[in-house]
């Protein structure tokens, strides 16, 4: 834990050289939220959601609880939404679909009159409550979500969940167009998945996807090759991937997941042959650090250069407002510096979503006991937001039920100067990590601006 | 007909062993025809050293289960905790000493009163406890950073003995004399407290455990190329060290369980206890105090496994999940069997290998393969490879 505190305690001063102007006063909210017509003083605002928070993905969704506590301690301590206090009620689903349906089931009984909103987690989750939360009429709100969950299986059927983050498959798609768009770093394309099992690690592999990626002159391989966040060695799927003739691996994973495959891909002497990059989970700290484990022979860590989709901003981003306020709050509340990642971030922007949401249902209703679910979901479909300042776009239009652009970005690690990315150990920024060893501080650097990603599902 | 097989059974068996193995091998030889040779060796090689890790995994399994005849579904979440109090002690420069203190102290408080509280009683013991804990916190602090290992290795000691001693104490003892599958529910429950222990003490984030690094260069040990089978094979082959030093380490463990088990009295006791605990206990075997002693032992192997797992792809909770991958591992080689545990572990590594390796977009390699295996064999051999034949007269 040590050294992941030395990590981010450089990157806190990173972010104060950088933001200067930040680094004093508490800044003041970044959105424009809509005007309050309705007093809601002495009432509650609930923001209900569950998810796996102790299973396989519980090192990415954690914070998610930790963003939502700061948000409503924050609102509260100013006096709440329109006079209302905020509070959240949540539940660990340990990852376990049959616990999924038990919190569905509790949450819908005791908090009927309520729960007009809901956040989920994982795409699992909304496939298998995409039917209830229709019946019941229950927005759901959540980062990244399959094309079953979102538009059902025939991928032409919007539903009550919504998601930030542009569709997986989208994402993919979007690759495929920077990777067409650079054919000197790209000769030849051929890509091969290289991911987790499930409805998130196999998300992006649809014939859809193939097809639109041939068409922009870019291969994509039949089978993809599939590992478990448990697996010791994988060195088979990947000379799978690459004999099959690969020279792209893509991964639907997070975490170790893309830290193991390229650590196998510098054991295999292929880091300079083979391109590794994957969805916008790929980006996060975490695979930043747990990919320092193997060495490239340029002395960089085996991650660096990996490509992934980025929809949002990301810490680094210092001239944001809402990355700003975010990062002025979790300094603030003394989060652990293990929870500076993708989820404190994209929570901070789903709470901001969901009191914009309430405030002008609210509006549009007259009182918080009159809201219903429908008129949540009428305001969604409705609603241009630009998230916290623009951390993230709330646009939904015409039945869109994700995000509609997107970002690639490749991940990298600072020099020694912090102006930009390191080019080998010799002008690398190392700090101490507490162990004796050293560490490569990851930076983000986006390749491409806000793009719309293509519509690939339904096709 | 019926006074034939029956005749003939032992026979019958072999010529099906046999059959089934030619059938194998044809399905196999067909499979791999148009595989590069490199590709094969590899596969092969992966299978065996991800099995050595499994094997260790299954030997701590197995060892309660010789013991007590419990199947310990904690055992990985046992890992997971053993794999945290390493990673804490490795990468903190500045041990805490009342935190030393602590650990030492609950350790050999526990030891010391495995028979009874009484025991605390006796001057002798209670100097013999004092100077446990003096030379476990000295061990767990002395010098810096630079004995970072010895700090490690005897942290982690420490914390597994007092992990597996509590677990017996507190929920197995208290089951001795109830039907087995009490127990076997009780290891349920205590994998779900010891993963809510892990939550609250080190959090779900995953964390990076550097031990296999070449302490002069500061890097990952570089992996092995067998450049001089290149040509032969037709491609490139590798070893990764860590899986080698992994594997190593299991071996050594084996040997010297198999050992233990075989040569030492403590090790008799256990085998007898396994046996009939209350034929044991009517012989002067103190039962309690071999169950104690199994589940630390145990909860030190399933530490030593946490810590190289840990070690190969990093410490998370998912860590947990390859005790259940190993299931297959511990059934297919018999409950019973150290041996059988680690032969199991390399045969269903292999399976898994060479599973992914035919076909990993449908996931045959973990998620049908080892089970088919499995499943033929316990068709055959219902006690496992190795497992003991148990003889119920009615």
């Amino acid at each position: 834990m040590k050294r992941i505190c030395f990590l981010f305690s450089l990157l806190a001063m990173v972010l104060i050289i950088a933001a200067p102007a930040m680094a004093q006063d508490m800044m003041d909210y970044p959105s424009e939220l809509s005007e309050c017509q309705v007093d809601l003083t002495g009432e509650t605002l609930t923001i209900f959601h569950f998810g796996d928070l102790s299973g396989p993905y519980a090192f990415i969704t954690q914070p998610v609880v930790s963003a939502v506590t700061d948000a409503v301690n924050y609102w509260n301590g100013r006096g709440g939404v329109c006079g209302a206090m905020l509070q959240q009620i949540y539940e660990d689903t340990g990852g376990n679909l049959e616990a999924t349906q038990s919190a569905y089931d509790r949450f819908t009984s005791e908090y009927a009159e309520e729960l007009d909103l809901l956040m989920l987690y994982s795409s699992s989750d909304g496939e298998l409550l995409r039917e209830q939360l229709a019946e019941d009429e229950i927005v759901s709100i959540i980062s990244a979500g399959s094309i079953e969950s979102l538009y059902g299986e025939d991928g032409m059927t919007p539903g009550w969940l919504y998601a930030s983050n542009p569709l997986y498959i989208n994402q993919f798609g979007s690759f495929c167009e920077f990777v067409a768009a650079n054919p000197d770093t790209f000769p030849d394309p051929v890509i091969g998945f290289v991911t987790w099992p499930g409805a998130f690690g196999l998300a992006g592999t649809e014939p859809a996807a193939d097809a639109y990626c041939s068409g922009l002159g870019v291969e994509v391989l039949d089978e993809p090759q599939i590992f478990l966040p448990t697996d010791t060695d994988i060195l088979t799927q990947v000379q799978n991937a690459i004999d099959e003739g690969a020279t792209i691996l893509y991964t639907n994973s997070l975490a170790t997941g893309p830290a193991l495959i390229a650590g196998t891909l510098v054991d295999l002497g292929m880091e300079s042959d083979i391109t590794l990059a994957g969805v916008n989970w790929v980006m996060d700290t975490s695979v930043g650090i747990l990919g320092q484990r193997v060495l490239k022979p340029n002395g960089l860590p085996s991650v660096d250069g990996m490509y992934g989709s980025m929809p949002f901003l990301w810490w680094t981003e210092l001239s944001n407002p809402g990355i700003q306020f975010v990062t002025q709050q979790f300094a603030a509340n003394e989060r652990g510096p293990a929870e500076q990642n993708i989820a404190y971030l994209l929570s901070w922007a789903v709470v901001d979503s969901i009191i914009e949401t309430y405030i002008r249902t609210v509006n549009a209703v007259g009182s918080l006991e009159a809201v219903t679910g429908a008129d949540m979901r009428a305001t969604v479909d409705s609603m241009e937001y630009s998230v916290l300042g623009g951390l993230v776009s709330h646009s939904f239009p015409e039945g869109m039920r994700d995000g509609t652009l997107n970002r690639i970005a490749r991940l990298a690690y600072a020099n020694a100067t912090m102006t930009g990315p390191a080019s080998g150990p010799e002008d690398a920024l190392l700090i101490p990590d507490g162990s004796g060893g050293q560490l490569f501080v990851p930076i983000i650097i986006p390749l491409t601006d806000f793009m719309p990603v293509p519509q690939l599902r339904g096709q | 007909m019926e006074e034939f097989f029956s005749r003939y059974k032992k026979e019958l068996t072999w010529l099906f062993y046999a059959i089934a193995t030619v059938l194998v091998f044809l399905f196999l030889r067909e499979q791999l025809a148009d595989k590069k040779a490199s590709r094969i060796v590899q596969t092969l090689i992966s299978g065996v050293l991800v099995g050595g890790i499994y094997g260790l995994v299954a030997l701590g399994i197995v060892v309660i289960n010789k013991a007590s005849g419990v199947f310990n579904f904690a055992h990985g979440w046992m890992m997971v905790v053993g794999g945290m109090i390493f990673w804490s002690f490795f990468t903190v420069a500045e041990i805490s000493v009342p935190g030393a203190v602590l650990l030492s102290t609950a350790t050999m408080f526990m030891v010391m009163t495995a028979v009874s509280l009484r025991s605390l009683l006796e001057p002798r013991n209670l100097l013999i406890a004092a100077g446990g804990v003096l030379a476990l916190t000295i061990l767990m602090t002395v010098g810096g950073i630079e004995l970072k290992w010895l700090h490690a290795i005897v942290g982690t000691f420490a914390g597994a003995i007092l992990t597996g001693l509590i677990v017996e104490r507190f929920t197995i003892r208290p089951l001795i004399g109830q039907p087995l599958f009490t127990a076997v529910l009780m290891t349920l429950a205590i994998a779900e407290v010891l993963h809510g222990v892990t939550q609250i003490a080190w959090g779900t984030v995953e964390l990076n455990l550097p031990i296999f690094v070449n302490p002069e260069t500061n890097r990952r040990f570089s992996v092995i190329r067998l450049d001089g089978l290149k040509d032969m094979l037709g491609g490139v082959t590798i070893v990764r060290v860590e899986l080698v030093i992994a594997f190593v380490l299991a071996i050594v463990a084996f040997v010297g369980f198999i050992a233990f088990f075989r040569y030492t009295s403590v090790g008799l006791a256990m085998r007898a206890t396994s046996e009939d605990q209350q034929l044991a206990q009517s012989v002067g075997l103190r039962v309690r105090v071999i169950l104690a002693i199994t589940w630390a032992v145990a909860a030190f192997l399933a530490s030593i496994a946490g810590v190289l797992q840990g070690g190969a792809v990093g410490l998370s909770l998912n860590i947990s999940f390859v005790a259940l991958r190993v299931f297959p591992a511990v059934l297919l080689g018999g409950l019973e069997s150290i041996g059988g545990a680690f032969i199991g572990g390399i045969i269903i590594g292999i399976v898994e290998q060479f599973g992914t390796f035919l076909n990993s977009s449908q996931q045959v390699g973990t998620d049908l393969a080892p089970y088919v295996v499995l499943m033929l064999v316990l068709v055959i051999r219902p006690d496992g490879l190795f497992g003991e034949k148990r003889i119920e007269r009615i």
